[in-house]
């Protein structure tokens, strides 16, 4: 102490942390002032007494089974938490470090201690050891939740795409059978109804379409596009409107190309792009004005717009338009899956493009917009 | 079945006709022998190894099911003895690993012919006409302190050894090796070793025991140590000059020359 003086020795005496040393035997030899006034013992109660007799029962086994032979076998041990029992009683949180003085046979002479209260440390790491339970239960939870509905949306699409496929077939003989059918009928009453039939398949037929490719969109295969610029896309949009005239008897389909160059697009997804979108308007559209489709290109770009009269599109409905399943009010008969707009506004993305709706009690147009090059 | 070898880190080392197998106990590693296991090279084949969970061992190779009980530590002992071809060994056992080789000395006949358990409880909680120290209210208090506790705190074990400029004796490649223990294991360690009850086990050990006990250990008192002694048919009692529950670090002269005469 000499050496440093008397501040020295106050600064051992009241240092803000608390000071034991212990003999070989675990005993304490001393205490400071600091570790006294915070264990509420007096010196001469606790010199000579076991140093692990001050610690709770858990702490003593702890310092028994880690620290008392760390410390033999290192000479130190550092940061180790610390159970003390006050005089009244009470815990006293406390962490720790501890170095060993040795003779010149390493022989132990003298433990030392320093010891700092540790209470709202300790209370903090108890909240980030709870914090960690409860984080780890319920990430598992969540796993087992995404797990479970990943399992069962990966079914309920897979069995959309085994219905979709599995409905084609039967769907062809029908309209195989239809079409022998309209060879041979006589009255006009006859060729309604087979017509009627051919109209049908032809619903259904673009419904299933629309099924699996929602149901191949949704599985991660996306809408794949085989790009073709060097065929002509008119002839292509005409067959469809032809279809689609063909189909809805009574209705008036307009139509006006200006395609003067080559558009490098896959021609049969523009084809069901139109056709979702002619479908909408014969569905959805006042049923004695004409419908028009326009395609053109001009200043790099391709558009193919249909419009059509009848009520304007709520403001509220706009928004959900082009989500899938989304169907807005139409005769039973009429209804569809609600997937033709998604499935347009899918094919239009997947081409660049975009699909966009205008509505006025005038008129509805749907446009579809894509670049050139 | 994984190697034994790598799976509780055995070394052997040390000459002689006999093998002499160290054990170590809850809340260390085969480092616990350091003191001891050297002065018996020269006339025994030292075998250290880690339990499963400790030290250096493959914590892979921890299975929370066959480590619940004691058994499941006998086990791994009796494959490293059969591995080495271990035949009327000494086994040295501390702490809850005494134990341990009373399981496994009846569990491979033949294999340990004398048994030295330094430190040792039946038992560790109180029981009818029994006292081992605990109540299982402070057991159950302890397991929520290794929850606490810095040692066991992080998921990657914090360095403990920076270096080690008292003891160079010990050498750099031991950094950071001394006592390692994943926190959860370890737990699970201290679950198994205080909530065991072993005192029909003692009656059964048919080789000749040594029990060394310190004169002031609170882990395991002088009475629970003199209990193992007296319930087993040939055991005896040393009591230490020293103090704590580990006379294999701070008295391992006596540990040593009580050893000596043991099995000399």
């Amino acid at each position: 102490m000499s050496t440093f003086g008397p501040d020295f020795e106050d600064m051992v005496n009241n240092a803000p942390c608390g000071y034991v040393t212990l003999h070989a035997n675990g005993r304490i030899a001393h205490a400071n002032p600091t570790l006294l006034a915070w264990s509420g013992h007096a010196a001469d109660q606790i010199v000579g007494e076991r140093f692990s007799d001050l610690l709770t029962m858990p702490g003593r086994i702890y310092y028994e089974t880690h620290i008392a032979p760390l410390l033999r076998m290192q000479g130190f041990f550092n940061e180790f938490a610390i159970d003390l029992v006050t005089a009244a009683g009470e815990p006293l949180h406390m962490i720790a470090n501890a170095n060993e003085r040795r003779d010149a046979d390493g022989k132990l002479l003298l433990i030392r201690l320093a010891l700092i209260k540790a209470t709202d440390r300790r209370r903090y790491e108890q909240e980030l050891l709870a914090g960690r339970k409860s984080a780890i239960a319920a990430e598992r939870a969540t796993q087992k939740v995404l797990l479970l509905e990943h399992e069962t949306s990966e079914l309920r699409e897979q069995f959309i795409a085994v219905l979709g496929h599995d409905l084609r077939n039967p769907l062809a003989s029908i309209s195989a059978g239809a079409r022998l059918l309209g060879r041979t009928v006589q009255s006009e009453k006859e060729h309604q109804i087979v017509a009627m039939m051919q109209t049908t398949v032809m619903r259904m037929a673009a419904m299933i379409d629309n099924v699996l490719d929602f149901a191949r969109g949704r599985l991660g295969g996306g809408i794949t596009l085989d790009y073709d610029a060097r065929g002509p896309l008119e002839p292509v949009l005409a067959q469809v409107i032809d279809e689609l005239r063909l189909a809805s008897p009574g209705r008036v389909i307009e139509s006006e190309f200006a395609i003067d160059r080559p558009v490098n697009c896959d021609r049969v997804r523009i084809g069901q792009l139109l056709s979702n979108l002619l479908g909408n308007a014969v569905t959805h559209g006042a049923a004695d004005k004409p419908i028009t489709v326009h395609a053109e290109t001009q200043n790099g770009l391709f558009e193919l717009w249909v419009a059509n009269a009848g009520e304007a599109i709520p403001q509220t409905v706009m928004d959900k338009l082009f989500e899938p399943f989304f169907r807005g009010k139409a005769r039973a008969s009429k209804q569809g899956l609600g997937l033709g707009l998604y499935i347009a506004s899918q094919i239009a993305k997947a081409h660049g493009g975009a699909l966009t709706v205008a509505s006025t009690p005038a008129e509805t147009r749907f446009s579809f917009s894509m670049p050139l090059a | 079945m994984a190697n034994v070898t790598e799976r509780n880190n055995v070394h052997v080392r040390g000459a002689g006709d006999r093998a002499m197998v160290f054990a170590h106990g809850f809340g260390c590693d085969q480092n616990m022998w350091r003191f001891v296991a050297p002065a018996f090279e020269r006339d025994f084949r030292t075998v250290l190894f880690d339990h499963v969970g400790a030290g250096g061992s493959d914590l892979s190779a921890y299975d929370w099911g066959k480590y619940s009980t004691l058994s499941g530590y006998a086990d791994d002992v009796v494959e490293i003895g059969a591995e080495l071809g271990l035949k009327d060994c000494v086994f040295v056992g501390h702490s809850v690993s005494s134990m341990i080789g009373l399981l496994a000395a009846r569990q491979a006949p033949g294999m340990f012919g004398k048994l030295v358990l330094v430190g040792p409880s039946a038992r560790y909680i109180d029981d009818e006409g029994y006292i081992g120290g605990f109540s299982a209210k402070q057991i159950d208090e302890l397991l929520a302190l290794l929850d606490s506790n810095h040692m066991g705190w992080s998921t990657q074990m914090a360095p403990m050894i920076m270096g080690n400029p008292d003891r160079p004796e010990l050498g750099q490649e031991l950094t950071n090796s001394f006592c390692r223990t994943d926190p959860d294991i370890a737990k699970a360690f201290a679950r198994v070793t205080f909530t065991s009850d072993n005192r029909k086990d003692l009656a059964q050990v048919s080789v000749p025991v040594l029990v060394l006990q310190c004169k002031e250990d609170i882990i395991a008192s002088q009475e629970v140590g003199a209990f193992v002694a007296r319930n087993i048919p040939d055991g005896r009692m040393i009591v230490l000059n020293a103090t704590g529950h580990c006379p294999n670090l701070s008295a391992p002269d006596q540990v040593i020359a009580a050893m000596r005469a043991f099995v000399s």
